[in-house]
């Protein structure tokens, strides 16, 4: 139960008025709460309600009392869970006057809309004072100050968690101005063909950095490589002056007419 | 009034080494006007030092995404702190390049972002922010060239202590040319102690190499330069199949020198032998002498003090020794100034062109595919232009530095005293130019047969698995050769527990087995209703492997099998995953 404040808001939703003050008492004496703490509002005839006249985050403790089997819409679920502050916690009190048997089903359908619903550890109890009472305990997340949620297997919670989370970075987009976010006026390069001045982007996926790729693959023949020749001189110059499509690319530089080495390497693996 | 420091900080943070490319030139702009500076990547900096600094010069790299590099993650979370507040960095000046792509929505978000949060912090710009744009014609120097030219004429004004000889010092480029930041000294054979010629004893040897790391360095103090031990290898064989793409082996190395303690978990370092063929022809190329004896130091700057650790007493190392234990020349690839550096050099008219035209803007594509894209190596390069007579000091302050490679230990010191193992992936591939490659290190220790007994320099340091209590429980992911830390926490259980483990047992999932891939990710979900029941007992996560990705599948598959069997929403499985990290409760260790 969180302590931060004095009193608490509390909130019993009802559709049987009559049934209510008793109801409530046992409930808080089970509860070990002090009346005087809390700070119920309450509201009957819920039957048909779908929404509660509260603001978000507003109460901590929902006490939930009904009869009604078909009480209350699924809609309802989402309001409480709506007005109730996050970590607050929900009991839902269902009075039977059906077989037992049918209390499991009834039960089960509970836990499942709660569920739905966004509610977390849900526990069923049973109420002593009261006769054919059972209740759920389920509680809102409290995202804000640290997780915890259910467990299906009932192992002692692994996930405590001590966060000081990401809140303590500024965010690094608000650094950013809307002049930043435009982008600079450069000298228009009209060209789209593959191997003018404009290369590829590096992660290119147009398929232009294929074409690149494409335009430098040309074999050599065993001819070319005992008698090498070059139109343009600059072939056995080696690498760094071949052209993109220079058929002796990666090749250690030679003397034309002279056989070219392989491996003039010496990191070169043997092939 | 606090003194301040003196010295100008350049802070980067690079994804494919542009930004570093631009730290670099803005340090080197610095220093020709005899300004003082120090460059630093964004994770080797401290951000609670901020405060103390006067003034600091920020590069920073947009990825596609918008997002930071990787290199900067962890600095940028730091600088989002609200309780920061917003005198944190008052009286702290700053100036923010950016490099981006504007051909993505979230063009220099990264700059964007960074320049606000600093002057929300206090600080207060010595500019406005520039902006370098991949998609113009001339590249980021574009806005680079103008931004550079104000920041200097502003921090004239407002700083003029960086500048002690006055704002229209200058040395120019050609003078620039005859100044590398190194100073080889030649010495005689008299000067030598007897030990030289055919030392083999591991002792020697870690001095010598000790020597060398500082030299080469200028600033590492000498007691990290000398490795840790000395290793020789007793097993090596393969874990995968032969007919299989990868060759993945298992080595176990013995102690030669003092034994270290180490525990599960911890990474250990290795230094790579070189090719003594490679080493050869690199001195051959530079028209040196393997045997003569140098010693290497900063060149003396007149406003720069010595450091102590240098020692001008150091003592004298062959010049071979010095190529082979600290210059990179078969693996790494050297960086653009390299290569506008060698321009000068070049006699050969079509090679000086060539090479002017990849240390310029136009041609960064171009250099790109050439040099990083091929993983092409200094010896390459050289091959390529033989025109180029460069002084061997050059060779020294460009040549990229021979670099240690760290491994995630497999063995439980508990297991196996006097013993370091190893899983190893032996590396290669094809490049784009269809060229064969292969990793130095891994190829190196592939190689190594037992018999012959080759010492191994090697250096421990703590990973980022902390070895867990003997009774928590466990899950580890570790595909591939991510399975090599567990391999040491499996053996260190059996050694520790006394009786059985309850009903532990491994689960191993084989992707690459079967015709379709399976991966971790999906052996996890089959898995789904035992891994929550671990968690229920308090378990720790360790994830290990070799990706960029699989570490947050793994991550996306946890929450996945939390939201499940919890039945709670996908954001607080999230949430409760966020905070075991917090906690201390999950780790990760990925390595490219």
């Amino acid at each position: 139960m969180d302590l931060r404040s004095e009193r608490s808001t509390a909130l019993v939703v009802t559709d049987d008025a009559s049934y209510a003050r008793n109801a409530l008492d046992a409930i808080w004496s089970s509860e070990n709460e002090d009346p005087k703490r809390l700070d119920p509002l309450i509201i009957f005839q819920t039957s048909s309600l779908a929404r509660l006249p509260l603001q978000s985050s507003y109460v901590d403790q929902v006490i939930f009392f009904t009869r009604s089997v078909e009480f209350p819409v699924d809609e309802l679920y989402a309001e409480i869970f709506r007005v109730m502050t996050p970590g607050g916690k929900l009991v839902v009190y269902r009075s039977f006057q059906i077989e037992i048997s049918e209390v499991e089903t009834a039960l089960s359908a509970l836990e499942r809309k709660l569920l739905l619903a966004g509610f977390l550890e849900g526990e069923r109890f049973q109420l002593k004072k009261i006769a054919h009472t059972v209740g759920i305990k389920a509680k809102k997340p409290s995202w804000k100050i640290g997780s915890s949620f259910a467990i299906k297997k009932t192992v002692k919670s692994p996930l405590k968690i001590q966060m000081d989370d990401d809140s303590d970075l500024i965010d690094e987009d608000s650094l950013l101005t809307e002049e930043d976010l435009k982008k600079p006026q450069l000298p228009t390069v009209g060209d789209c063909e593959v191997g003018s001045t404009r290369k590829a982007c590096k992660n290119c996926t147009c398929g232009r950095a294929e074409q690149e790729e494409k335009v430098q693959k040309l074999e050599l023949s065993a001819d070319q490589l005992n008698n090498p020749q070059s139109a343009c001189g600059n072939c056995g110059l080696g690498d760094a002056f071949r052209c993109s499509t220079c058929p002796y690319k990666g090749l250690p530089p030679f003397k034309l007419g002279e056989k070219v080495s392989l491996s003039g390497n010496f990191l070169a693996a043997d092939i | 009034m606090e003194m301040k420091s003196m010295t100008l900080l350049i802070l980067y943070a690079t994804q494919t080494g542009n930004a570093l490319d631009v730290a670099e030139r803005i340090a080197r702009e610095a220093e020709r006007r005899a300004c003082t500076v120090v460059i630093s990547s964004t994770d080797d900096y401290d951000a609670n030092s901020l405060p103390a600094e006067d003034t600091v010069i920020f590069v920073v790299s947009t990825t596609g995404q918008g997002d930071t590099p990787d290199s900067m993650k962890v600095f940028w979370r730091f600088l989002l702190q609200r309780n920061l507040g917003s005198h944190w960095l008052e009286g702290i000046h700053y100036a923010v390049f950016g490099l981006g792509d504007s051909g993505y929505q979230k063009y220099n978000f990264v700059a964007k972002k960074l320049d606000k949060r600093l002057s929300d912090l206090g600080a207060t710009a010595v500019v406005e922010r520039g902006l370098g744009d991949d998609q113009h014609p001339s590249g980021y120097e574009a806005a680079l060239d103008p931004w550079l030219s104000s920041l200097w004429s502003r921090l004239n004004e407002i700083k003029p202590h960086f500048f002690p000889k006055g704002p229209d010092f200058l040395v120019s480029n050609e003078e620039l040319i005859g100044l590398p930041k190194v100073q080889v000294t030649y010495h005689n054979v008299n000067d030598m102690d007897s030990r030289l010629s055919t030392a083999t004893d591991f002792k020697y040897l870690q001095m010598q190499i000790g020597r060398a790391r500082s030299m080469s360095s200028g600033k590492v103090p000498h007691e990290k330069s000398k490795p840790d031990a000395f290793l020789k290898m007793v097993k090596n064989f393969p874990l995968t199949r032969a007919s299989h793409e990868k060759d993945v082996r298992h080595f176990e190395f013995e102690f030669v020198s003092q034994v270290i303690k180490y525990e599960i978990g911890d990474v250990l370092e290795v230094l790579p032998s070189q090719s003594p063929a490679a080493v050869d022809s690199f001195i051959q190329r530079c028209n040196l002498d393997p045997e003569s004896l140098i010693t290497v130091h900063p060149r003396e700057m007149e406003n720069r003090h010595i450091d102590n650790n240098v020692n001008t007493l150091d003592v004298p190392i062959k010049l071979r020794t010095f190529v082979e234990l600290t210059m990179d020349v078969t693996s790494a690839s050297p960086r653009r100034y390299f290569f506008e550096v060698m321009s000068f050099f070049a006699t050969a008219e079509h090679e000086k062109e060539r090479l002017q035209y990849f240390a310029s803007p136009e041609g960064r594509d171009d250099l790109y595919q050439y040099n990083q894209k091929e993983r092409r190596t200094v010896v390459e390069v050289l091959e390529d232009f033989p025109s180029v007579q460069m002084p061997f000091e050059w060779f020294v302050q460009l040549v990229p530095p021979l670099k240690n490679r760290a491994f995630s230990i497999s063995s439980s010191p508990l297991a196996h005293p006097t013993q370091v193992h190893l899983t190893v992936d032996v590396v290669s591939w094809t490049t784009p130019f269809k060229r064969k490659r292969q990793g130095l290190c891994s190829t190196w220790l592939a190689s190594l047969d037992p018999e012959q007994s080759i010492y191994i320099p090697v250096w421990f340091h703590k990973g980022l698995l902390p070895p867990p209590p003997p009774s928590l429980p466990l899950i580890v992911i570790g595909p591939g050769t991510g399975c090599a830390p567990f391999r040491g926490f499996v053996e260190e259980r059996a050694v520790q527990s006394q009786c059985k483990a309850k009903g532990g047992g491994f689960y191993a999932a084989f992707s690459r087995d079967q015709p379709q891939k399976v991966y971790v990710q999906h052996k996890m979900q089959e898995q789904s209703e035992r891994i929550w029941n671990l968690l229920c007992e308090g378990a720790a996560i360790y994830v290990a492997g070799s990706s960029t990705k699989m570490p947050s599948d793994v991550m996306v598959a946890f929450e996945e099998i939390i939201s499940k069997e919890s039945g709670a929403p996908r954001e607080s499985a999230v949430r409760w995953l966020r905070s075991l990290e917090k906690a201390g409760k999950y780790h990760v260790e990925a390595w490219s």
